[in-house]
Formats: structure tokens, sequence, C-alpha cells
């Protein structure tokens, strides 16, 4: 009996490993939705484009570095500054002369957005399905619990995600940005009434929400084909994820992450068949508990 | 001011008389309509059908066209939503006057469309549709099948692993209708080959998931002897790189449909696991006749990549329409059907004919095992046997009693 019990703690340990090193990929990229929504009051459909053409960016700079590890790693420092000048861009031409419209404007805006980095896309890279290959040190996997095998790659991200994690939490309780966009997130009036220029702050924590989204498609290439559409189904998992935590709270991005990705890998395991449904249950379960989100939200 | 105005309106009307007759005398053209997902994930395999009818099509004008006239082709982008669709057939048909309708690579569209096609009584070649309600349950006079469905290429593969020592199974895929039919298809036909399998479990995840590590895992524990993968499009490639990152391929061997297919291995480049089992309809470097060599060398020379598999589908569509309005005679529509119905034409896989009681392209099917090859910078199938068509279309009776 005791044997049989080990074994199963060891596999639900196994799973729950598999399960956080998603959540890693999940927690980055809603955390800058969560960012951008709590701050600038954008419900951000492009975001989940963004992480796309992250992906895609990873493709093109490892391809132009050798494809190698040394590709993996200019890709992971250069694409999502190429995702973070992209959004510089698009607020400074577009945002910047919105943020007092409704939410439903810039929620039309947005999904424009959506369609013509789509098309975009397409256009630059073509239909083809692309791939990066996982860096020469992270190939193969290590036997973790009972036996069964864990990428090393997914240990890189179980390792990335603390780090991403404390970064952002230094950026928004020890940066003046940081400390402006929380106050512009409770009250901007007042921000903007004591003299602080809140366009360039909003433009800078939009910009770092959307490298966020351009980080998570970079890490997320080296396990997926790099293709169109790999926007839709992470868009909507990162929206889950955002309500579940609490709209605008960087932290309910992080809970609702990891909710979302144990959920899932631990669903898997009870019943592979209908693994699928469970991290949805979970999202109608917490919502029905609190609708507001888990954790408080600044809206 | 207003003067002007009519002056304008005057010169305009002249123009417009004066250019009317030269738009009506053009040349008349054999035109073609095509409906396909042009946005998104599903132009990886459209493009391949569109370029490999432009191929055609060129070689065809080239040569003076069909009896007299040219091929012309008008596409139109259907989203992958079968409304769209339909209207973009219906204004095909209406306004363009097309003489055959051609395309889509989602089966509700293409049933949408084979309705239409069947109460205009145009002909409509389905180019990449993999549901065999097209032309099983729900086919007619007007539909023709241009690549395998389902119900045939799970039948292709059981009859491969029924040679194969495997007993205990496990089933995964993709949650949606393609999934579930190529896994149905294989288990119910290796089920009668070989009575000794059984099935240990199964697994399903959504379209379009990402990480399939979890899944993977839980296979594992599981110690199943063959995984039968029913994934389709994007999933394809993302579940071999998870096989290979966890270990996976090295040790439970598993069968894809279209695992051997340059669309699914030459993005991954060497990094492809090795062994996987899998089926398609083309291959560019098999059979390594003079055919193939020549169409893959054209195909090459015209877009710059290797020919995959809906380039073949794109490729044979023309051939047969510009044959069969040949064999007719003239462009009358039935005459055409009536012309292509057990038509032969030989194409860069052999010669290959059009099954008259449902219109299914007679195409051999491929099975191998994924391996380096130096020639590549990428890994291609391995040890591949033929399955010919008869050995894997359902027969006549079964289409027949299908319809009933």
């Amino acid at each position: 009996m005791d044997a049989v019990w080990v074994l199963f703690s060891q596999k639900v340990l196994s799973q729950i490993l598999v399960g956080l090193s998603r959540t890693t990929i999940l927690f980055i990229v809603s955390s800058g939705m969560s960012l951008i929504l709590g701050v600038l009051r954008i419900p951000n459909v492009a975001h989940g484009s963004l992480y796309m053409i992250g992906a895609f960016l990873a493709y093109s700079i490892s391809r132009l570095f050798g494809g190698g590890s040394q590709g993996f790693w200019m890709a992971l420092l250069l694409a999502p500054l190429g995702v973070a000048i992209l959004s510089l861009i698009a607020e400074r031409a577009l945002f910047q002369h919105l943020y007092k419209r409704e939410h439903l404007m810039l929620l039309l805006l947005t999904f424009a957005l959506s369609l013509i980095f789509g098309d975009l896309t397409k256009l630059v890279w073509g239909a083809e399905y692309k791939s990066v290959p996982v860096p020469q040190v992270f190939q193969g996997f290590v036997t973790v619990f009972a036996g069964l095998p864990l990428p090393l790659y997914n240990l890189f991200l179980l390792a990335v995600g603390p780090v991403v994690a404390v970064l952002l939490w230094l950026f928004v309780n020890k940066t003046k940005i940081g400390k402006i966009s929380r106050a512009a997130a409770v009250d901007r009036e007042m921000v903007s009434a004591v003299g602080i220029n809140v366009s360039l702050v909003f433009a800078a924590v939009f910009v770092v929400g959307c490298l966020l989204a351009g980080l998570g498609g970079v890490l997320v290439a080296p396990t997926v084909s790099v293709t169109l559409g790999m926007d839709h189904t992470l868009i909507m998992e990162t929206f889950l994820i955002v309500i579940m935590g609490g709209l605008g709270n960087i932290w309910g991005a992080l809970i609702g992450a990891l909710i979302f990705g144990l959920s899932q890998s631990l669903g898997i395991m009870i019943w592979p068949q209908f693994g699928i449904i469970f991290p949805y249950l979970a999202v109608v379960i917490v919502l029905m508990i609190k609708p507001t989100g888990l954790l408080k939200s600044t809206w | 001011m207003k003067k002007s105005f009519l002056i304008v309106l005057g010169f305009l009307f002249l123009l417009g008389v004066g250019f009317m007759p030269a738009t009506s005398h053009a040349a008349k053209t054999l035109k073609v309509g095509i409906v396909d997902t042009y946005t998104g994930p599903a132009t990886a395999f459209t493009l391949d059908v569109l370029d490999g009818f432009k191929l055609a099509a060129e070689k065809i004008n080239a040569k003076g066209g069909v009896l007299g006239r040219k091929i012309e082709y008008l596409t139109r982008d259907d989203k992958f939503k079968p409304d769209i669709g339909l209207n973009m057939a219906k204004e095909l048909v209406m306004k363009e006057e097309v003489d055959v309708l051609m395309g889509t690579i989602n089966s509700a569209t293409a049933l949408a469309i084979s309705d239409f096609a069947k109460a205009e009584k145009v002909p409509f070649f389905v180019t990449f549709s993999k549901s065999d309600r097209i032309n099983m349950q729900k086919g007619h006079r007007y539909v023709f099948m241009m690549s395998e469905h389902s119900e045939m290429a799970g039948r292709a593969a059981a009859e491969a692993l029924a040679k194969k020592p495997y007993t205990k199974y496990w089933i995964a895929g993709d949650d949606y209708e393609y999934g579930h039919s190529i896994a149905n298809g294989v288990w119910k036909h290796l089920q009668q080959l070989n009575p000794k399998v059984k099935l240990v479990g199964e697994t399903w995840w959504k379209v379009g998931e990402a990480d399939f590590t979890p899944y993977i895992t839980q296979i594992l524990a599981a110690k199943p002897d063959f995984v039968i993968v029913a994934t389709g499009g994007s999933g394809m490639v993302n579940f071999q790189k998870a096989a290979k990152a966890t270990g996976f391929s090295e040790k439970v061997p598993f069968y894809q449909h279209t695992a051997i297919e340059a669309s699914t291995l030459a993005p991954q480049g060497k990094n492809a696991p090795v062994g996987v089992f899998g089926t398609a309809n083309y291959l560019f470097y098999y059979p390594n006749s003079p055919e193939n060599r020549a169409y893959v060398d054209e195909f090459k020379k015209a877009y710059n990549r290797y020919p995959k598999v809906g380039s073949l589908y794109g490729y044979m569509t023309a051939n047969f329409i510009a044959e069969g309005f040949k064999k007719a005679g003239s462009f009358d529509k039935e005459k055409f059907i009536d012309a292509v119905e057990g038509m032969a034409i030989a194409g860069p896989t052999g010669k290959i004919a059009i099954r008259p009681c449902d219109h299914q392209l007679e195409l051999p099917m491929y099975f191998g095992v994924t391996k380096v090859d130096p020639q590549y910078d990428f890994l291609v199938g391995g040890d591949i046997q033929v399955v010919p068509a008869k050995d894997y279309m359902p027969t006549c009776e079964e289409v027949k009693a299908s319809r009933k």
C-alpha cells in the first residue's frame, strides 16, 4: 500500500513540475496584459499577436545567428526588444490619442490591431510552419519522480519564471515609473494634477507589458511550431487568467496562471480523456466563489 | 458648375460605351473558381494546393489551353468559415460564371459548397478537406475528392500497423472531428485486422495545445506498446517536438498521419524525432521516378521550395479539369463529369484514376518511418511501403450503403 502511495505522490509531483513550467509562460504573458489593463485600462486583444510576433522574431533572429544555441540566446535578448519597439510605435501613433475614449473603442482598436498584426506576420514570414530548435544545453531530459521525464528546457523555464516575477516586482515597487503607474492605476486625474507627465509613464508601462508578451513568445518558441494562429488559443487563456486573478493585478495573474497550469497538468493525470476541461472548470469555480477575481482588482 | 458636371458625365458615358464592346469580346476562358482558406494557420497547406494548380495551369495554357480556351482561375478567401465559403462559391458561380469550383481545407465548408454545387450542377473538386462524408454519405454526381479522407488514412495505417507486433495501444489526439475520425479509422480497422490489439487508454487535448509534456508523461506512466497520435495542422509539429524533448519518441513508438510528410518534418530541421511512423499521399523523394523528379524540379524552380502533399492535389485537379473538358469535346458540365469518371491521368506519382462510384482520386498511400538522410537538412520518411488505393479505399458497396 505504501509503495503504491509513494508512486502516486511521485507522479503527482512530476505532473506539478510539468504544470509549473507551462505556468511560467502563461504568467509572463498574462502579467504583461494585466499590467496594461490595470494602468492603461486597455483590454489588449493584440497582446496575443505580440506574443506570436515575439515567437516569429525569435525564429528569424535564431536563424540569423546560425540557428544554434547562440541564436537562441540572441533571440531571447533581441526579440522582446523588437516587440517593445513595435508596441512603442503603436502606443505613440494610436493609443495615446485614445486613452480618454471608452473601453469598447479601445477594445475595437486592439482587435483591429490583432488582425493587422496577423496579416503582417503572414506577409513577412509566410504561411509555412517555423521551428526554433531547443538550445544545445537544454536538449534532452532528466528523470525526476517515478521515472517520468522532465525536459531540460522545462527546467530552464522553471528557473525563468521566478526571475521575471522578481524583476516585475522591482519594476512596480522600486522604480519611479512603477510607483507612478501604481498611483495612476488608482487615480489617473490626481496623478496628472500633481504635475506628472502621465502620457510618458503610460507609454513606458505599455511597452513593458508588450515586452513581456514578446518574451513569452520567445520562451515558448522552442517547444512548439511557430505558426499563424498561435495567438488565438493563448489570448483566450490569458484573458481567463487575468479575470480569475483580478483585473489589472499582476500578482493575480501569477495566481491565475498557477491555477490554470496546475489544474491542467493534474487534470490530465486524473482523467486523461477529458483533461482539457479542468482549467476551465477551475475558472468557473473561482468566478463563482469570487466574481471579481481572487485578488483586488484595480478597476 | 452644373454644366461642367454634365459634360464630365457625358464624357464618362461615352467612354463607358466605347469600352463596353471590348470587354464582351474578350477571349473566352475556362474559368475555375477556387474557394479556400488564405488567412491563418491553414495557409501552410492551402498555398501548396494553389501553387500546384498554378504550375499545371500555366503549363496547359502554354500549350494552347483547353479546346482553344486558356484556364483562368479566381481565388476567394473563406477565412476558414463555412458561411463565407458558401457565399464565395455562390458569387463565383452566379456572378463570375465559373465552369468548375475547387478548394476548401475546411470540411464543413466543403460540405456546404458541395450541396450548392449539386443544386447548381457545377462540378466541385475538393482539394484538402478530410471528412469521409463529402463523398460517402453526402456524395453526389457533382463532387470530386482529390485528397484522401480520414477513413482512408485510417485504413491505410491499420493495414501497415496490423503487421507489427504491438498489442497494447493508446490513442491520443486533437479533440476535433479530424482527430477523432483519424483515430477511429485506424482503430476500427486495426481491430479487424489484428484481433489481439487492445486499447489501454485515451488522451484528448484541445486543438492548438501548446504544451504536450503533461500529456506525454501520463501516457508514459501507462506504458503502452504503441500510441496512435491523431493530430492535425500545427499539432503535428508540436507533438513531435514534445516527443523529442521528453525522450518519448525513443521509449514508445507512435504513429501520426502525415508524420513523414515534408510539411511536418521540414520546419524541424535535423531536430525532428527519429522512428516516428507516418503515412502520406505524396513525398517529393518517393517514388524516385523521372516523373516525380521532373515535377519536383519544376516546382522548386517556380516557388523555391519542395512540393508538399497539397501541391499534388492542386496539380492533379488542374490536369483532370483540362483533360476532362478535352475528352468531353465541349464545355458542357454534364459531358465533363461523364468524361472524368474513370479517367486516369499520369502525374508525378504515376497514373491515377478517379473512381466512378464515389469520385475518389485513387492515390496510393506511402507508409514509412522518420529517419535522417544526409541528402537533406531535415528528416525524411524511410522504409516506405506503398499501400495501393484499392487496399484502403472503402468499397463501392460500402459507399452505396453509406448513402442510404
